[in-house]
């Protein structure tokens, strides 16, 4: 695929007002001002197709499922084909030493100019020996494909955080991207798996200004983990009430009320789903009737249970946000009953029985 | 099994009402047609970037009225781009394929940007116009 990203748009029946209409509400999920809908238009017909490196260690290819499966072909996943994808085990055609050698050609002509995304958290057990591709540990390949790197976007919970793998009692030690390289921009994207317009929106802002968004503290875009769930779910107003449901077949579940006493996590994630939403735009976990995991912050799995209410202080999830939860004093109370068999089960890694889902 | 044979009925929280949010727009609207006529200079609102309830919008609606042109653009999903009843406001709405509101901006603009064929468009049309020409 060559020439112009407008091009071969067209040449996929995505006409330039199409493309232009979803620029203009890309920047704008992005919080960029309006005029900058054009500008990425702009820069983006024109790009040129960017070297990307895709390393996938220790994943489930969830995250890649997300970006590349939609129910019909969207301008994000044309946008994702525009980039010159020049190693990615699970799509690419090539294996074997071919595939290692596309990776290392591209690595050697694009050196200090391709991006490199990373799927997947680095087990550092064993010298690495946990995940090995090509007879080559993880960690030796990452530390590899990021010295030529210009930037690198840590996709998914586990390369930004260490996800899944590093649950406890984090058999393989596993580690996040950003605790091994230490001297290039990274980007986390976090999620489990991450919303496919986030990443799109990154690649945009990288074609488009030749840099990388603004981020947080956890090195998120800004933009779309700038505030929590709880801050933008439509479910608030019950919250701000003290309407709960208690139950998933309650009165209150049927009426669609807050999901805080059933384990909801949204006051202490940040991320994008509520405005956002999932499956182009059909729907989202809560708008489904199932509280928040909280899958796109540090260690979301030893949160202490999926189904138990958020402890005040939530401390395994480490938010001082969370003291500003305390509003409905019913949502307090509920917490600090969970919080000592929360802690027990932290403590002793316990394994967890049905009994722990229910409340 | 269709979505609407699940019991599950979820009651809207009540319209939270007007926030006060909107009055101030109707000034920032002012100045953005004035730059308009005193510099040719077009902009936009980004209205999902700023705290307005439903009853807000519709306030806002209500207020700027509706003018003489409606523009519908089908391309990935339907948007339109309609006049209001100040010439050179436009209400724009960029809907999915699913019908959902993905983006909304007022414009203040002669013509909003995205109605106007692009040059490179045109010329496409053009060798398209010559080829059934020379096709006779």
């Amino acid at each position: 695929m060559q020439g112009s990203l407008i091009d071969t748009l067209a040449r996929q029946g995505v006409t330039r007002r199409a493309f232009l209409k979803y620029c203009a509400t890309l920047a704008s999920m992005m919080a960029l001002p309006p005029a900058a809908g054009r500008a990425m238009a702009e820069a983006m017909a024109a790009a040129k197709r960017p070297s990307v490196i895709w390393l996938p260690f220790q994943e489930c290819t969830g995250c890649t499922e997300s970006i590349t499966r939609s129910h019909s072909p969207t301008i994000e996943g044309m946008i994702f084909d525009m980039i010159s994808l020049d190693y990615q085990e699970t799509l690419m055609a090539a294996a074997g030493h071919q595939a290692e050698a596309a990776r290392l050609d591209a690595m050697q002509d694009n050196a200090g100019k391709y991006l490199l995304i990373v799927d997947g958290s680095v087990p550092l057990g064993l010298d690495g020996a946990y995940s090995c591709i090509g007879g080559r540990s993880n960690v030796e390949m990452l530390k590899e494909a990021a010295q030529g790197a210009a930037a690198i976007v840590a996709v998914g919970t586990c390369a930004a955080f260490g996800g899944i793998p590093k649950a406890n009692p984090n058999p393989t030690g596993a580690v996040p991207v950003s605790d091994i390289v230490k001297d290039r921009p990274i980007v986390n994207i976090p999620g489990c798996p991450p919303i496919p317009v986030v990443m799109t929106g990154v690649l945009a802002h990288y074609l488009t200004f030749g840099s990388l968004p603004e981020l947080d503290d956890k090195k998120r875009p800004k933009s779309f983990f700038g505030e929590t769930i709880h801050d933008r779910c439509y479910r608030r107003p019950f919250y701000d009430q003290g309407k709960f449901a208690r139950t998933f077949d309650d009165e209150g579940a049927r009426q669609g009320w807050c999901l805080f006493e059933l384990g909801c996590k949204g006051p202490v994630t940040h991320n994008a789903c509520a405005t956002v939403k999932w499956n182009g735009g059909t729907s989202w976990p809560v708008e489904s009737g199932h509280g928040c995991l909280g899958c796109s912050e540090p260690d979301f799995w030893d949160g202490g249970g999926f189904y138990k209410a958020l402890s005040v202080p939530a401390d395994p999830l480490k938010f001082v946000a969370a003291s500003s939860v305390v509003g409905a004093g019913v949502g307090a109370a509920v917490g600090f009953a969970n919080r000592a068999s929360k802690n027990a089960a932290r403590s002793a890694h316990e394994t967890t029985t049905l009994a722990d889902l229910e409340k | 099994m269709a979505r609407d044979s699940i019991p599950l009925h979820v009651v809207p929280p009540g319209e939270p009402g007007l926030s006060g949010n909107a009055p101030p727009l109707l000034r920032e609207l002012l100045e953005r047609v004035r730059r308009l006529l005193d510099d040719g200079e077009s902009s936009a609102i980004d209205l999902s970037a700023l705290p307005l309830t439903p009853a807000d919008l519709a306030w806002l609606r209500d207020k700027l009225g509706t003018g003489e042109i409606a523009v519908t653009l089908h391309a990935h999903g339907e948007s339109t781009l309609n006049e209001t009843g100040c010439p050179g406001i436009w209400w724009v709405t960029h809907r999915n394929e699913q019908g959902a509101v993905m983006s909304q901006f007022i414009e203040a603009a002669f013509v909003p940007e995205l109605v106007k064929a692009h040059p490179r468009d045109v010329l496409t049309g053009q060798e398209y116009l010559e080829s059934m020409i020379s096709g006779c």
